[in-house]
């Protein structure tokens, strides 16, 4: 077989109709905390703290930061995965299946069950436990997917069989239980799963993180390959600036809590503005590079006590006195390439 | 310790319902040495006299006043909960430190006794016991046998924990610098198992105390030394829920429940406060 | 299916170790005392009443081997282990001279008909209580419930029974208390006799299931409350799934392999508790038979009823263990 994917059916009517330029997900200024009250400690963990941009129809928008940099509580957020102790705090999550609703977590349930797998399907972090152990991979598919298909069942086995053969898979996988499947396999099936209803937006949270160099490539350009059939816009989460690199359209990248530069990825590669990006980059090994690659200082920010002004500034080579004081706005510094950073865009503090 | 305490105190309910009810129980039996009867002597009062502002509790048709009898009882019956549990502790402790710690076969063969014990129906066995051994069953006897049988539950926790500890460093540079098993287990290993061997204590003694006051109602045990199942016993031989002497049943089933209880929600109360599954998902886990 | 096999291996292995170390212990215990239990029991037996001459020569003969006080050490064991092996305890004492065997196959059928109809009832309900209260763990009622799980499960058999027959014999008599059906009725298959059966077997029920319920609704919950942290739970949750299929299909689902293991070990204390709660309610099933066989001195029936019942919950145990791989797909992997 050539090549990953071969789609032969048309595009879903909601996708082709509404091409405009529309942003399919709109992110403003969202915040959502963790809040707890154990054993008589009160704790308020700022794990999103106003974060905003936008993904288009179309693109892989890759989000980069370290752990703890609240990514995944971003993403979270935005799956509509909101669940006690973690609050949405505040801003708004628009997608252009969702009119209605400032996010998912907002929408009641019934909404839910139509737009979840039909517009917006999700991959996630380690692969290896989302399937249940219990159920055979075909009783998963039904589970997710048959309420939107519809058919009979023969016939949506049937393109389950289908679809799956297109991420390379054999077919008699569907029968299997999730523990007679490899990890590489078990990693297409979700693929499979989170494609089959050809969804406009995609959440992959660490989707390769567990998997040896060889299947991570694999299963990459499988994603790839199957975004672009599709012209769905996927999410693509990763701490790995290298798969960064290779996949993405635009990067953002999070730290403390918060984004602080995104631009094409090409663009932040060759052109890092914030520090930290500069140090995340810089930590990529190159081939006949042989200078030590610098580390930073300290340890990422507690969010349960941030410290004031720019979370980054008690690391940052470049601090400056109003870096303490005073947060950075996220400025537009060179076309399409935003930045919050005090020492790129001084005096832009509003 | 103090510290943990004092969380449980504030915070938890279910610790703060057992502390009371145990504290009860154990004053009650505190009580039993000022006891102004000897224990064992019967008609010592005018007999089935119901509750009243000079026997609180009533007598029994035994002559006996039944408050008085009850701290007795509830001294000896907790005494003998908590003889078990020690010496079941003992065992439970060294086997499941040593299945967990060895693996291989020794574990294996371990484990394989162990689930025997914890399948096998002990209450045939124990009035097998008490047939064959009759008046020469003392209480301590007892004590001795149900600890002897009643280990292998909480050895299997213990294992669990102990198979967790020994993937842990600091196990791994007690072997390198030359420690003994023994030494290994007893230092390194035993101070993590503490916790839980304080709350299987609390559901050993449930699980001892049950038994005991079943064999004692059956008069399957010494019925000399007051307990709470003795009482029961006596109360039984002579119909006193017939003969409407209700406070004679009543009392002491009453506080037994009460140690049953408490002692159990001391149990649940502090495993969650062990479990750091539990505790972490009330935490939140933080930012990811 | 090699998997499978070894798993099947292994428990018959377990079921043969706890029958045997089972058996030895009653061995032991009836030969560990200095007493001379062949005197001491017929003395005891026939305090009862007249019994002839020759009749407790037989008595002594049969008991002498049981007890294995004939011939060397190792011809006592295997003697033991033969009549055993038959279910041969020789003539009862205390109703001589009916083989224990026999009064041990009349008592049977009722503990295992209250063990099992008692067993099953408790499980199912307290699994199925426990799961919802672990996945709606807002819901007031269910909240209530695990309240009072928590007062009434650390309260053993005999106290709850107690407490049963005081309320039901005295209080509120509306409740047969004792024996195992009407005592004028003829045994058959009579609407009248099934129903008071039937009407004779609630309190006894009742009060196993009221200690069992609690512990398995307990320990659901908290089974529960931590599959649902699961990713697969999270994932099904994220994919939209029905939620009702997510409680059943992917949350129960998931927490019955450990549940019906627990079931496999705690049968003996389940088994505890019905020779107990028979006693309190008369019912006519082993646990009566047997303490009643203590007071009668009737040593037969005593080593019968016990050995008896570590075979039957052995059977038990391994009947659910052999069940267990149709529930759980990756045992035959294992």
């Amino acid at each position: 077989m050539s090549g990953p994917v071969a789609l032969k059916q048309p595009m879903t009517p909601v996708a082709s109709a509404a091409a405009s330029t529309e942003p399919v997900l709109q992110v403003r200024d969202v915040q959502a905390h963790f809040r707890t009250h154990h054993f008589g400690v009160s704790r308020d963990v700022r794990a999103v703290d106003g974060v905003t941009f936008d993904v288009r129809r179309n693109e892989i928008y890759g989000l980069a930061g370290e752990s703890s940099s609240g990514k995944t509580t971003l993403i979270k957020t935005i799956a509509g995965a909101i669940k006690p102790p973690l609050e949405v705090v505040g801003g708004s999550i628009r997608f252009s299946f969702l009119p209605d609703y400032p996010g998912l977590h907002a929408a009641p349930p019934e909404v839910l069950e139509r737009v979840r797998w039909r517009h917006l399907s999700y991959v996630m972090q380690g692969s290896m436990n989302v399937l249940n152990p219990m159920r055979r991979v075909i009783d998963t598919f039904r589970d997710f997917a048959w309420r939107h298909i519809g058919g009979s069942r023969r016939a949506f086995e049937e393109r389950v069989a289908d679809h799956v053969s297109r991420v390379r898979l054999d077919p008699a996988v569907l029968r299997a239980y999730p523990h007679e499947l490899s990890g590489g396999m078990r990693q297409r099936v979700t693929i499979a799963l989170a494609t089959i209803c050809k969804p406009e937006f995609i959440i992959a949270d660490e989707p390769t993180t567990a998997l040896d160099v060889i299947v991570q490539k694999d299963v990459l350009g499988m994603i790839r390959g199957i975004q672009r059939e599709m012209g769905s816009s996927v999410l693509f989460v990763t701490h790995d600036m290298g798969v960064h690199a290779h996949l993405t359209d635009r990067l953002g990248i999070m730290y403390g809590g918060r984004l602080v530069e995104e631009a094409p990825t090409p663009e932040v590669f060759a052109r890092p503005l914030h520090p930290y990006t500069t140090y995340l980059i810089g930590s990529l090994p190159r081939i006949g590079d042989d200078t030590p690659r610098k580390s930073l200082e300290g340890s990422p920010p507690n969010l349960a006590d941030p410290p004031p002004g720019c979370r980054f500034h008690p690391r940052c080579p470049l601090a400056m006195d109003i870096c303490s004081r005073q947060v950075p706005p996220m400025v537009e510094t060179l076309p399409g390439h935003r930045v919050a950073c005090h020492a790129v865009n001084p005096g832009a503090a509003a | 310790m103090l510290a943990i305490l004092r969380d449980l105190l504030k915070y938890n309910l279910e610790f703060r319902i057992g502390i009371i009810l145990v504290g009860i129980v154990i004053g009650l039996a505190g009580l039993s040495f000022f006891s102004p009867y000897p224990p064992t002597d019967v008609y010592v009062v005018a007999p089935d006299v119901p509750p009243s502002a000079e026997y609180w509790f009533g007598t029994t048709s035994r002559g006996q006043d039944v408050f008085w009898q009850l701290t007795v009882a509830i001294r000896n019956t907790l005494l003998f909960g908590l003889t078990v549990a020690v010496i079941s502790r003992v065992l439970s402790l060294v086997i499941g430190l040593l299945s967990g710690y060895k693996g291989g076969w020794i574990d294996r063969a371990l484990m394989a006794v162990n689930d025997t014990f914890i399948v096998i129906p002990l209450f045939p066995l124990l009035v097998l016991f008490y047939f064959v051994l009759r008046d020469s069953m003392s209480w301590l006897l007892l004590a001795v046998i149900m600890a002897a049988l009643g280990w292998a539950y909480d050895a299997r926790l213990i294992r669990s924990v102990a198979m967790s500890l020994k993937t842990r460093e600091f196990t791994q540079t007690a072997v390198f610098s030359g420690m003994t098993t023994r030494e290994i287990l007893a230092r390194e290993h035993l101070p993590y198992v503490m916790p839980i061997v304080f709350s299987t204590t609390m559901n050993n003694m449930n699980w001892s105390i049950g038994l005991e006051v079943t064999l004692s109602v059956l008069g399957f045990t010494d019925i000399n030394t007051p307990t709470i199942g003795g009482m029961i016993y006596w109360a039984n031989q002579h119909t006193a829920m017939v003969a409407g002497v209700w406070w004679w049943i009543a009392f002491p089933v009453a506080v037994v429940i009460m140690a049953f209880v408490g002692l159990f929600l001391l149990a649940v109360s502090m495993n969650e406060y062990i479990d750091p599954r539990s505790r972490l998902s009330r935490m939140g886990g933080g930012a990811r | 299916m090699s998997g499978y096999l070894a798993y099947l291996a292994k428990r018959l292995g377990q079921f043969v170790l706890v029958v045997f170390i089972g058996v030895n212990l009653a061995y032991v215990v009836t030969h560990a005392t200095p007493i001379d239990p062949v005197e001491q029991s017929i003395s005891a037996a026939t305090s009862f009443g007249n019994t002839a001459p020759e009749a407790i020569e037989q008595m002594r003969q049969s008991l002498k081997e049981l007890y294995g006080l004939g011939g060397s050490w190792s011809q006592q064991y295997l003697t033991f282990w033969s009549r055993i092996l038959r279910a041969d305890f020789g003539p009862s004492l205390s109703a001589f001279p009916t083989p224990v065997s026999a009064l041990i196959g009349r008592a049977l059928p009722w503990t295992m008909g209250l063990l099992i109809v008692s067993t099953v009832v408790t499980w199912a309900l307290g699994n199925l209580l426990g799961g919802l209260a672990g996945y709606y763990q807002r819901n007031r009622a269910l909240k209530l419930m695990g309240v009072v799980a928590m007062g009434l499960h650390p309260i053993p058999y005999y106290i709850v029974a107690l407490v049963l027959l005081i309320v039901f014999g005295f209080v509120w008599p509306v409740l047969p208390i004792n024996g195992g059906s009407a005592m004028n009725l003829p045994q058959g298959w009579t609407w009248a006799y099934a129903s008071s059966v039937l009407l004779h077997s609630i309190l006894p029920a009742l009060s196993l299931i009221l200690i069992g319920v609690g512990s398995w609704f307990l320990g659901m919950r908290s089974l529960v409350s931590n599959i649902v942290t699961e990713d697969y739970v999270q994932f099904a949750e994220l994919g939209g799934v029905n939620r009702e299929r997510i409680l059943g299909s992917y949350v129960m689902r998931n927490a019955l392999g450990p549940q019906v293991t627990g079931l496999a070990m705690s049968l003996g204390g389940i088994f505890n508790g019905a020779i107990i709660t028979e006693k309190v309610f008369g019912y006519p099933g082993v646990g009566t038979l047997l303490v009643d066989a203590v007071y009668a001195g009737d040593y037969g029936l005593v080593l019968g009823v016990t050995t008896i019942s570590i075979l039957g919950v052995s059977i038990g145990v391994l009947a659910i263990d052999l069940l267990y791989p149709l529930l759980d797909p990756r045992v035959q992997v294992r």
